[in-house]
């Protein structure tokens, strides 16, 4: 259920056991040593749908006895967790939106794994584009065209995302230090200054007028609101559209661009790619700078969606969440597309199974790591390595 | 007491925990396997110690059933990273949305009725006498039973697995250089295994001191990242154990900053306080330390080859 579809999969590399990682193109057919477990004929049980649809089930075995622990039944669980995700126009708008922010981290999440770095920072990077966006959202005037004040309010989130990873950059090109430490821990100052930012009404605060005042920022104002596609039935926004429009770009330029493959060469091999001329320093901080960047829009993203404030929630797990589907996707962006639509909805679904069968959300949670802890303890099997921590 | 005395007062204990988490970590990257999930094992041991000290009534049957659920924890780390040679980082990553999903799933479920009940914990038993030495007394003098076993543990720890002893070489064999110490007959798998099980061990331990020596109740999410902390401090540290140990105690005293900065005549907001250990964190390891090189085969699984 959640594998990738297999023709993303295979158009993007030979077929055998490389279609599970699109740059890793026939390394087993040269190289016998590393196909031990695989004579071609059996390439298929490599595949990431055969190693999917058990660790699916799982996952699913898991939440169901978690369900049956919290003294729900499955089926109730089963119906409020469906009503969750698309039973009625305002389920599935909502459930549209997340899916977008989910992309959206994922695809720079797949920048950056392309070059072999592992952005865990998304978290913070969203919280940095949100900060930005709000700070231009509340700023711009309600006469200003819609056409310009949104685009306005996605950019600063990008530039602001880009920024806070280009710490990261930084630390890890000149100093060689593991982005994987410095993303994270970046994730809990990022926390820190949306949590910094609305409480000081010397930064983004609403002017407090009584005990009541919320901890939040102003709404950003009517200009720079992502707009609805369909006003009428469903607070579902362009987001998705957004998230789309950037993964084909991401798509086009990975597969079909000279940076592109110089991004892959720097990730396949560093000192490889360095003798052939190659910036590794540049490709690595830009291709992180970027990775974050697509975090920070989805932060602008989430304060560019009704209601249009910042606030202390408001990232609420969204991170870790599109680390998952980037982790999930193995560098292909159609199954980013796929898997985000997948967890997208699991996860707007999880929040009625709370209010609906009075089964804990954390239940989705659960069952999200225990799918990607098996996908992880499987990944020697199907051949393909992440492209950082190891090395 | 005066504020600074607080302050370092306080800074020792919230050091506690993660000095605990820290050192078997440290044993553990040594020998080659960097355990992102410490955090998770953290608050693992922080929700079945306060959930078998509720269930038992008594603090110290807590405190085991922490320290075992942690250890099955960190054995889940171990069988992916050593044996199925998983990525390291994703583990540790996955591993700690796991804890915390399930930590708060099962508060929900298992504490729902208690959750305003008072848990067995422990108390505060000041040395008598050199508690009262200024500065000193009260932040070295004045824990918990729990408190003080643990300082005990990372003694030992510290000493049995120094470089100057066979435990420790063969540790550090594992880490520098895998294969020749297989070759020589070091069971590098099992070296790893008991090094990760150890950090499950005092990570579990530090969750339980946590839970039953300074907060004395479980809420979601309690350990709020300082098991990166103690990764980082190893980091910080350069892999020995007296600048780790340096480390946790600073990152303690800049936890402490939330709750003394009043009294000290600092005024600056919350969320600064609370993010400060995590800024100085970051120096820590970009390079204000120095550059430093990590154990040769940290997060290179080890596989027989030929």
């Amino acid at each position: 259920m959640t594998a990738p579809p297999r023709p993303a999969a295979a158009s993007a590399s030979a077929p055998g056991p490389g279609a599970s990682r699109p740059d890793a193109d026939r390394p087993d057919t040269s190289r016998p040593g590393t196909a031990r477990f695989s004579p071609a004929r059996l390439a298929w049980l490599r595949s990431p749908v055969v190693l999917g649809v058990p660790a699916a089930a799982i996952a699913a075995g898991v939440a169901v006895l978690l369900v049956i622990g919290s003294g729900a039944t499955p089926a109730e669980a089963g119906q409020a967790l469906a009503d969750g995700m698309f039973g009625t126009d305002y389920a599935i708008g909502v459930s549209f939106n997340g899916v977008a922010v989910l992309m959206l981290i994922a695809v720079g999440f797949s920048v950056a794994h392309r070059v072999g770095l592992v952005n865990v920072g998304g978290e913070g990077q969203l919280c940095l584009g949100a900060l930005a966006g709000t700070a231009v959202g509340v700023k711009l005037g309600d006469g200003l065209p819609r056409a310009l004040g949104t685009p306005l309010v996605l950019a600063a989130g990008f530039a602001a995302g880009a920024l806070w990873a280009g710490i990261a950059a930084y630390l890890k090109v000149r100093r060689g230090t593991s982005e994987v430490i410095t993303t994270l821990l970046l994730n809990f100052v990022g926390i820190g200054l949306v949590s910094l930012a609305v409480h000081e009404e010397a930064l983004l605060r609403q002017p407090v007028t009584s005990s009541e005042t919320l901890p939040q920022s102003e709404p950003v104002a009517s200009s720079g609101r992502l707009p609805l596609l369909d006003a009428a039935t469903s607070p579902a926004t362009i987001a998705i559209v957004v998230a789309v429009a950037s993964a084909l770009v991401v798509a086009v330029v990975l597969r079909h661009t000279a940076t592109g493959l110089r991004l892959k060469a720097a990730g396949r091999s560093a000192p490889a790619a360095r003798r052939a001329g190659l910036p590794v320093g540049r490709l690595e901080g830009g291709a992180l700078a970027v990775a974050g960047g697509f975090a920070g829009l989805a932060g602008a993203v989430l304060v560019a969606t009704a209601p249009y404030v910042l606030d202390e929630g408001l990232s609420s797990g969204y991170g870790f969440a599109g680390l998952v589907v980037g982790l999930l996707a193995r560098g292909s962006l159609t199954a980013v597309a796929a898997v985000a639509l997948l967890l997208g909805f699991l996860v707007s679904g999880g929040i009625n199974l709370q209010i609906a069968a009075g089964v804990p959300a954390s239940t989705v949670q659960v069952a999200q790591s225990v799918l990607v802890v098996c996908i992880a303890g499987a990944m020697r099997w199907t051949a393909a390595r992440p492209g950082g921590g190891a090395r | 007491m005066s504020p600074v005395s607080d302050l370092l007062s306080g800074g020792v204990h919230l050091a506690l925990p993660v000095l605990l988490a820290a050192s078997g970590e440290l044993i553990s990257e040594r020998a080659g396997v960097l355990n992102l999930s410490l955090e998770g094992m953290m608050l693992t041991g922080a929700f079945a110690s306060v959930a078998g000290a509720l269930q038992s009534g008594d603090a110290t049957v807590g405190v085991l059933c922490g320290v075992a659920a942690a250890v099955l924890f960190a054995a889940l780390q171990a069988v992916l990273s050593v044996t199925l040679r998983a990525d390291q980082v994703v583990v540790g990553i996955a591993a700690n949305a796991l804890a915390l999903g399930a930590t708060t799933y099962g508060s929900r479920v298992m504490l729902g009725d208690d959750r305003n009940a008072t848990v067995p914990s422990f108390d505060e038993l000041p040395v008598p006498g050199l508690s009262d030495i200024p500065y000193v007394g009260p932040a070295l003098f004045a824990h918990t039973a729990l408190g003080y076993a643990a300082l005990a543990l990372v003694a030992v720890i510290g000493l049995a697995a120094s470089r100057r002893t066979g435990l420790g070489l063969a540790v550090d064999a594992a880490g520098e250089d895998a294969e020749t110490a297989d070759r020589s007959g070091l069971p590098v798998r099992g070296i790893r295994y008991a090094c990760v099980l150890l950090a499950g061990l005092t990570a579990g331990l530090g969750g339980a001191q946590l839970a039953l020596s300074e907060v004395h109740a479980f809420t979601d999410n309690m350990t709020a990242g300082i098991g990166y902390l103690a990764v980082v401090a190893v980091i910080a540290g350069r892999w020995r154990a007296l600048p780790t140990a340096l480390a946790c105690v600073f990152f303690g005293i800049a936890q402490a900053l939330q709750f003394t900065a009043p009294a000290l005549g600092v005024d600056l907001p919350v969320a600064v306080l609370v993010m400060s250990p995590y800024v100085i964190a970051l120096l820590a390891v970009s390079g204000l330390v120095g550059r430093s090189r990590a154990p040769a085969c940290l997060t290179v699984p080890f596989a027989r080859t030929g």
